[in-house]
């Protein structure tokens, strides 16, 4: 499902972000991305749906070079890519309902479609009860699960999640992660960057470490350290 | 499809109205500089009526002394004609004269008591080979010194003059419209921008979720060219009223020499149209600059 051979990317004037990293990641694998701040987790992942370009190596996203993809048939690739960030990026002045029927509008679904899998994707993601709530009347797990909704609602092949728990207490990570695992369990791909120590020893899934730009473990049920 | 146009439509319209006192601003620069624009098109169909008008007419006119000889007649008849210089020249009789004369003086009924036929001189209507003015006034001259000639008018020595003046005055105003388009077009350029900077966190999550680059720009266009057709439409109104007044003066007055500045609907249309295209043509070009410098980027 997702390929990296041998990609490196420099940021202009800075250092290297991520230097000769490859790895192989099936169709419905859950990976975790562990490694310190500034170690490349988030270029991993902003690699993977054409954000950023390597500077070197190609990358294959279901068994296609995007190096190759012309501009336009960026959103394309982006369509198949959910994602979801530590900050949610939900928009303030939409309701629940209406930030995930965005997700839908923005790429021209038909209106029937959206009217039936809005309220589907917001009972998966337990928040039924909740559509009509603006953000600011939310938890942050229910924020949380409200970007995750909307990341989900086109039933993509790939999930990517930047650090979703960093801003949660544990037992509400908790409740993310299950979700998340729900959401593996469909067959969606996800690959996850994360600090906490905690989820990935008791989640025992594939861990790939990043260490200075460097990818320093590749690890099937593995751990964070 | 019938989403997209409601999305994009409800989207332009919430865009127009997220800034009033900028969107305001902008719909009225443009609505001053098409106007200046209108302006400087309505006095150049005015000349150009004007021209019309005038250029089938006579070069100059030859009058007759009233007490002119039939043979003093005869030879300025046969010095028009030998003249290479001249084209064509026709006889004007005191009837055809007082008929010119009472078109012209219609409106004053107590001109045209005052005068008959008889007191009118005749004269001859010359059309020059060389519609120049200093060839035609050196022309005029040979024949101002015959026998039984009074004088010779240059009618159209003062419709030249005008004609200068009005083109330069009309020039001016077309240079302050382009500047004051270019003016709208760059304070378009940072109104869309600033539209597009309070919606960075849709166009955001719209670029993660794959909207394409046509479905995030078109609102933005959208919301340039209604600003730009709305100032074109303020405008038109403007030049019309302006048409309107000139109209009412020119009724006021038995001067008829000026008549092709007020425009008739089949003129005035042209000029709408140009001042919409312009419009459309500042939005269009002033936010499609700020979205691809900042979309693009």
């Amino acid at each position: 499902m997702i390929k990296l051979e041998n990609v490196t990317k420099e940021y202009p004037g800075s250092t290297v972000a991520l230097r000769d990293a490859s790895a192989d990641i099936d169709k419905g694998e859950f990976v975790f991305l562990v490694g310190p701040s500034g170690s490349g987790k988030s270029t991993f992942l902003r690699l993977l749906n054409k954000q950023e370009d390597p500077d070197e190596g190609r990358i294959f996203v279901a068994g296609k070079d995007i190096g190759q993809l012309s501009s336009w048939k960026v959103p394309m690739l982006r369509r198949n890519i959910g994602c979801v960030f530590q900050d949610f990026k939900l928009l303030p002045n939409r309701t629940v309902s209406e930030n995930v029927s965005f997700a839908l509008e923005v790429i021209g679904r038909p209106r029937h479609v959206i009217k039936n899998q809005v309220p589907a994707i917001c009972d998966l993601v337990g928040l039924g009860d909740k559509v009509d709530k603006y953000p600011e009347q939310l938890s942050g797990g229910e924020q949380q699960r409200v970007s995750i909704a909307r990341a989900f609602v086109n039933r993509p092949l790939i999930l990517l999640a930047d650090e979703p728990t960093g801003n949660l207490d544990p037992q509400t990570a908790i409740g993310i992660m299950r979700l998340l695992d729900r959401i593996n369990k469909t067959g969606t791909t996800v690959v996850m960057a994360t600090h906490d120590r905690g989820i990935v020893d008791t989640m025992r899934r594939r861990v790939i470490e990043l260490s200075e730009a460097n990818i320093v473990r590749d690890q099937a049920r593995g751990v964070y350290e | 499809m019938a989403l997209r146009v409601d999305y994009i439509a409800k989207e332009t319209a919430n865009n127009l109205v997220r800034n009033p006192s900028l969107t305001i601003a902008t719909v009225l620069t443009v609505a001053v500089s098409l106007a200046l624009l209108g302006a400087a098109l309505v006095i150049q169909r005015g000349v150009d009526g004007l021209n019309t008008r005038f250029k089938d007419d006579v070069e100059f006119i030859v009058w007759l002394s009233p007490e002119a000889t039939e043979e003093q007649r005869q030879s300025v008849d046969g010095a028009l004609a030998d003249s290479p210089q001249v084209r064509d020249h026709r006889f004007v009789n005191t009837e055809e004269t007082y008929a010119e004369f009472e078109e012209f003086w219609k409106d004053s009924p107590e001109v045209l008591e005052a005068v008959s036929p008889e007191q009118l001189p005749t004269s001859y209507r010359v059309v020059p080979e060389i519609p120049d003015l200093a060839v035609v006034q050196s022309l005029g001259q040979e024949f101002e010194g015959l026998p039984g000639v009074r004088n010779v008018d240059y009618a159209g020595e003062y419709i030249k003059r005008l004609n200068d003046f009005t083109r330069v005055a009309s020039n001016i105003m077309l240079g302050a419209a382009l500047a004051s388009a270019a003016a709208s077009a760059l304070l378009m350029y940072n109104s869309i921008r600033t539209a597009l900077f309070a919606r960075r966190r849709e166009i955001e999550v719209m670029r993660l979720v794959g909207a394409t680059n046509t479905f995030i720009r078109v609102p933005f266009m959208l919301e340039g060219m209604v600003q730009g057709v709305v100032g074109a439409a303020i405008s038109t109104l403007a030049v019309f009223g302006l048409n309107r007044v000139i109209r009412n003066l020119l009724d006021q007055t038995s001067f008829r020499l000026f008549d092709s500045f007020a425009l008739d609907s089949a003129q005035l249309f042209p000029v709408a149209m140009t001042l919409l295209g312009a419009g459309a043509i500042i939005g269009f070009v002033g936010s499609g600059i700020a979205v691809t410098r900042y979309l693009d980027a």
